[in-house]
Formats: structure tokens, C-alpha cells, sequence
């Protein structure tokens, strides 16, 4: 026969006690999901613009801190590499802000402009692919403006005239994009469009150069080689990489990183708090029966263990209410903000929550166990 | 400070107890709460021996050392001047370890039940039967002694919904489980009303007598002290008395008084 199981029959005994409990560690693993959730959202915000970029490996300046503020590098490294094996097509970017004029209200705002050739397939949003919508991005004067922009930069109806930096400007088409971080709105426009609006800048000057690899290469074969060739003013970044790179930058030099990293760290001391008060009444209430069993015989080290035990119980079952309404929440952000917002649970957060919810838990247990560990066993005698 | 001559008590026993091995047997025992300025001694010179199968209750004003004295024996405080052997083991200069071990020889019975509310009577038992490693068949083990109390029938029930002689009959089966041959109890029978308490006595008068089991208690329950073989009686530290029962009977029996005492 086992062991009397005294932790979970200690912690099933007063049942209510046991219910706040419990709702206390799933409240503290529910904020810690929430914060980390809304994290990762805004973080992959600033980057998921990246998956509609066709291409393989990306090169730039390394004075470019992220995808819009990025310092111009020569054309002629993109032509450099334009032979190396496994590269397909080598397609330059250009990027700048322009203003534009909200045609009802006459406020101009920054606006985030790419242009390329448009021979180019470096966009994979389906609008600009089709011979119609290369065929108006041609035209002179004509963007297509991102759908994701916000409303603040006026209606977005094809055939709307307004102004951008004292030129007139003609909407061609709609598509969606997203700016991320650093940009309320995005514009598309041809190269040769882009050199009017941001004259006297030249075409040799590129913001950004995109690589696509033959299918089945492999980028990081293909990064090595490039390496080999390129000097040290570009920075080659497998896609992969890019979007790390970005991520990195909005997470360390923008006070988000901060803020819900405070969240997590404030919702663990919460968890905290609350286990170790369960914890330290079940010990208070019991200490002479401790006490009994250290008089029986029962060494310090299995008392540990018992409230260590309550301690590694309470996590888990704290932690599997937090997780489910973690998921309904996470679900019903995304409803709410029509996807603006993408929560996603991710394998790694799973494993990272329950860490955090059982390092929690026993280091109340171990707070709390001091007491235990102190219980005279002569004074129950008293 | 060394006490002045101590009252050199009557050691009634002193040839039974040379001829059977003791259970505990204590010499010049000094004991001391605190330290330094504070340090104040509450036991003074005791010698005391008590044999195998002897049924000892011990008395005493508050305060005299009574609890003091019984928490010794049992291994939960260390003692530094004197000799103490329980059990066949000195205690004197036991580290932490070698005391729990020491305890796990002695059947404890506290005044208050100290039963784990959560746990069944029986897990209660099975609690200590699980210190000897005995795990194959500690349930039948607990069910038997909770059953040789009169317990055979709540061996499932929560201490909630047991009565208090019944709770009481319970932290005696978890003390007597492991057959210790030492049982300490202090005022086993303070919380309990006459019958309950008659009950407890009497299972312990039987493993006393039946089995050899060594049974010291701390009682001013004048109720039961029929059940015991030797009174002692501690005062102020000091062992005052220590005499036969039927001695104590004729000293303390008011039948037997001078009525002379209370002319004035």
C-alpha cells in the first residue's frame, strides 16, 4: 500500500479554502497569460507585414534599425549577388514618409511609402499581381493605399484625388498590408513614381534588397555565400532572422518589452502572495499536529516535502483552469479587435506558464515551510 | 548555582528495578530554560528509574517541571547535565538525527487529541505505522489496534464526527501501534468525562500488565490514579515522593486523617 497521501487529502479537506486557492493561482497564471499574450501580439504586429514580402533573404544597411528607419546602401550590391547560386531574382525597395492630406479635413500625417519595379514580384498581396493593378500602378501620380491604414488619413475610394507633399496623388487601388509599429498607413507605388515624389533622391540609392532563391535552397547555404562576396556594408538577414531583428528592436528600445514584462512580474508576486498565505494557514492551523508528527518520529525533511507537495498541487491544479480561460480570452481578443490583434498561444508560452506557476508556488512553499520546520514537537506538551 | 541537598527521594524500586532491565533510568539530571542572565534551572538533581511493565503517574503543582521532565524522556529536548537512558539509549549528546530515532520507540499521548482532521482514524494510525516502514499491510495493522480500543466500527470516520473519548481512543491507537515499550502521556484523560476517561486508563493498565509496556503519565486526575503502580511527585523541580500506590492511599486517604488535626 502507498503512503497516506497527506498533502492532497490536507489540501481536499476544507474545500472552499481549497476553492480560493485554486482560483488564486489561475488568476495569477490567467494575468501572466494575458500579459505575455498581449506581448507577443504587438511584437508580431510590428513584423507580420514581413509574410506578405516575397522573399528569401533580405538585405540592409547596418545602420537600419528596423524596416522604417533604415539608411540607403548602394544598388550595386544587389547586382553583386545577383549571380550567386540558388538566387532567383534580386528586387531593390525603396522606403520614405510622405505626407498626406486628408482630403475631407485638409490634415496631413505621416504616411509610409515602398516602391519598387514593378516588374517586380516583390509583394504577394494578390491586388498588385494582376496585369489590371500593374497597369494602374504605371500610371503616373497613382498609389495604391493599404487598407490597415487608419482612419485618420480620410477615405480610401478609388479615383480619390488628394495631396502629398505639395503634388497631387490619385488612390488606384486598395490592399492590405499593415504598417506595424511604425506606421499609421502604407502606400505602394512604382519606382519610377517614387523617384517624382522623393526627387532629387536617386534609384541607385536602395532602402532595402530583397532576394528570391530558387525553390528548395537553402537560405542559410545561400546567406554564407553572400557573406563570402558582400563587404560589411550590408547586413544579410534570412527572413526568419529579419523578423527577429525587428522584433528585437520594438521589444528592447520601445517601453512595451517593459510594461508587460512588469505585468508578468507583478501577476508571479501576486500568485505568490496568495499561495503563501493558503499555504501558511494550512500550516498555522495544523502546526500541532506537525509538531505530533515530529514527536512520533517524523524527520523536518518530510514536513518539506508535504508542503512542497501542496505547493506543486496548487500549481497544477491553478494552472489548467488559467490556461482554458486563457485560450477563451486570448479568442476573444481576436474577435474584438477583428484581428488587429493576433493572440496566439504558442507551445513555448505553454511550457514558459507552467514553469513560472510551479517556480510560484514553491517559492511560497518554501517561504512558508520555514514554520513548519520550527513546529517544537515539546510544545505540543505544553 | 547547585540546589542545597536535595530531599534524596525513596526509591521503593531500587532492588525490583536492579533485577529487571529499566526502562528509563535517570541520574543527577539538571535541567535549565534559557541562557546566561535569564537561565533558569526548573529541574533539580532527579533520579529516577522506572522498570519494564510499570505503570508510573506522576504529580505535581502547576509549574513543577512535570511537562518538562516527560518531554525529556521523550527525545524532544536535549538535555546537558546528567545521565538519561531510554530505552537502553543515553540521551546526553544526541545530535538531531539520533533523537527522531529515539522517538520513534516512544508512544506519545498528548492532552489534546492532535489528530489530523483531514485524515481518516485510520489514516490517522497508519500515519505511524508508515514510520517503521511497514507498508505492505499498515491498514490491517491500524484496523486491529483501532479495533482492540472498542474503534472497530469508525475506523473510516473523520475525527470530525467522532466523539471526544472516541478521538482520545484514536491518538492512543496511533501511539501504541508500533508496540513502543515506552509510553509518555500527559493528562491523557483532561479532555475526556468519567467513563471515557476510565476506558482510556484501563486499556493502558492492560498493556501494561499484559505486555510489559512502561506507561509514565502526567495526571491530577484523582479519578484514575487506582491504575498505578508508583506515584511520584515532583515539587519545584525536586522529586518529593515516590512511593506505592497503597502508600499514597493511606497518606492521602481522608478516612485516615487525625481528627485531631483540625481541634484547635
Amino acid at each position: 500500500m502507498k503512503r497516506v497521501p497527506l498533502s492532497v487529502l490536507n489540501l481536499l479537506h476544507d474545500r472552499s479554502r481549497l476553492l480560493v486557492a485554486i482560483a488564486g493561482v489561475a488568476f495569477a497564471v490567467l494575468l501572466i497569460f494575458m500579459n505575455l499574450g498581449f506581448l507577443g501580439a504587438l511584437l508580431s504586429t510590428t513584423t507580420n507585414f514581413y509574410e506578405q514580402f516575397n522573399g528569401d533573404i533580405f538585405l540592409m544597411s547596418p545602420q537600419s534599425l528596423e524596416i522604417s528607419s533604415t539608411e540607403p546602401f548602394p544598388r550595386t550590391r544587389l547586382y553583386q549577388v545577383a549571380g550567386v547560386e540558388g538566387v532567383q531574382r534580386v528586387m531593390p525597395l525603396y522606403s520614405d514618409y510622405v505626407l498626406w492630406k486628408n482630403p475631407e479635413t485638409g490634415i496631413s500625417r505621416a504616411m509610409f511609402v515602398y516602391g519598387y519595379n514593378l516588374q517586380d514580384p516583390v509583394f504577394l498581396m494578390p491586388e498588385v499581381n494582376t496585369p489590371e493593378g500593374i497597369r494602374i500602378l504605371q500610371q503616373p501620380n497613382t498609389v495604391f493605399i493599404d487598407r490597415l491604414s487608419r482612419p485618420e488619413f480620410g477615405p480610401q475610394t478609388t479615383g480619390l484625388v488628394t495631396e502629398s507633399d505639395r503634388r497631387q496623388v490619385t488612390i488606384g487601388g486598395q490592399y492590405s498590408l499593415g504598417g506595424g509599429f511604425a506606421a499609421d498607413g502604407t502606400l505602394l507605388m512604382s519606382d519610377q513614381n517614387f523617384r517624382r515624389y522623393f526627387a532629387p533622391r536617386p534609384l541607385t540609392q536602395i532602402n532595402m534588397g530583397i532576394l528570391l532563391l530558387e525553390p528548395g535552397t537553402n537560405p542559410q547555404k545561400v546567406k554564407e555565400a553572400l557573406r563570402a562576396l558582400l563587404p560589411a556594408d550590408v547586413n544579410i538577414f534570412t527572413k526568419a532572422e529579419i523578423i527577429e531583428h525587428d522584433s528585437t528592436y520594438w521589444l528592447q528600445t520601445t517601453s512595451i518589452g517593459f510594461i508587460f514584462g512588469l505585468g508578468v512580474l507583478v501577476s508571479f508576486v501576486v500568485g505568490t502572495v496568495i499561495v503563501y498565505q493558503i499555504l501558511y494557514t494550512d500550516i498555522r492551523d495544523h502546526l500541532r499536529e506537525y509538531a505530533t508528527l515530529k514527536a512520533m518520529g517524523y524527520s523536518s525533511w518530510f514536513l518539506f516535502k508535504v508542503v512542497l507537495q501542496e505547493a506543486a498541487l496548487l500549481a497544477g491544479m491553478g494552472y489548467v483552469p488559467g490556461l482554458i480561460v486563457s485560450l477563451g480570452l486570448y479568442r476573444l481578443t481576436v474577435n474584438a479587435t477583428e484581428g488587429a490583434l493576433p493572440m496566439q498561444m504558442t507551445l513555448f508560452r505553454v511550457v514558459l506558464v507552467l514553469v513560472l506557476a510551479l517556480t510560484m508556488c514553491s517559492l511560497s512553499g518554501l517561504i512558508s515551510v520555514r514554520r513548519a520546520m520550527t513546529a517544537d514537537p515539546a510544545e505540543v506538551f505544553a | 548555582m547547585k540546589p542545597a541537598s536535595s530531599t534524596a527521594p525513596v526509591d521503593a524500586f531500587l532492588e525490583e528495578s536492579a533485577a529487571t532491565a529499566s526502562a528509563v533510568s535517570i541520574r543527577g539530571l539538571d535541567y535549565f530554560f534559557g541562557q546566561g542572565e535569564l537561565r533558569k534551572q526548573v529541574l533539580y538533581d532527579i533520579n529516577l528509574t522506572l522498570p519494564k511493565g510499570q505503570i508510573v503517574i506522576m504529580t505535581g503543582p502547576s509549574g513543577s517541571g512535570k511537562t518538562t521532565l516527560l518531554t525529556l524522556i521523550g527525545a524532544l529536548r536535549s538535555i546537558h547535565e546528567g545521565s538519561l537512558q531510554v530505552l537502553g539509549q543515553e540521551l546526553r549528546g544526541l545530535g538531531n538525527s539520533k533523537l527522531v530515532e529515539v522517538r520513534r520507540n516512544i508512544g506519545f499521548i498528548f492532552q489534546a487529541h492532535n489528530l489530523f482532521e483531514s485524515l481518516t482514524a485510520s489514516q490517522n494510525v497508519e500515519m505511524a505505522v508508515e514510520l517503521v516502514g511497514n507498508f505492505k499491510n499498515k491498514r490491517q495493522q491500524a484496523a486491529a489496534m483501532l479495533g482492540q480500543l472498542g474503534l472497530g466500527e469508525r475506523v473510516s470516520y473523520k475525527p470530525a464526527s467522532l466523539s471526544g473519548g472516541q478521538k482520545q481512543r484514536v491518538a492512543i491507537a496511533r501511539a501504541l501501534v508500533n508496540e513502543p515499550q515506552l509510553i509518555l502521556a500527559d493528562e491523557p484523560t483532561a479532555a475526556l468525562d468519567k467513563k471515557s476517561g476510565r476506558d482510556v486508563v484501563t486499556i493502558m493498565q492492560h498493556l501494561a500488565k499484559n505486555e510489559g509496556r512502561t506507561i509514565l503519565m502526567v495526571t491530577h486526575d484523582n479519578r484514575i490514579l487506582d491504575v498505578a503502580d508508583r506515584i511520584i511527585n515532583l515539587v519545584d523541580g525536586r522529586l518529593e515522593s515516590d512511593e506505592t500506590l497503597s502508600h499514597f492511599q493511606e497518606t492521602h486517604d481522608p478516612k485516615k486523617l487525625d481528627g485531631q488535626m483540625f481541634i484547635l
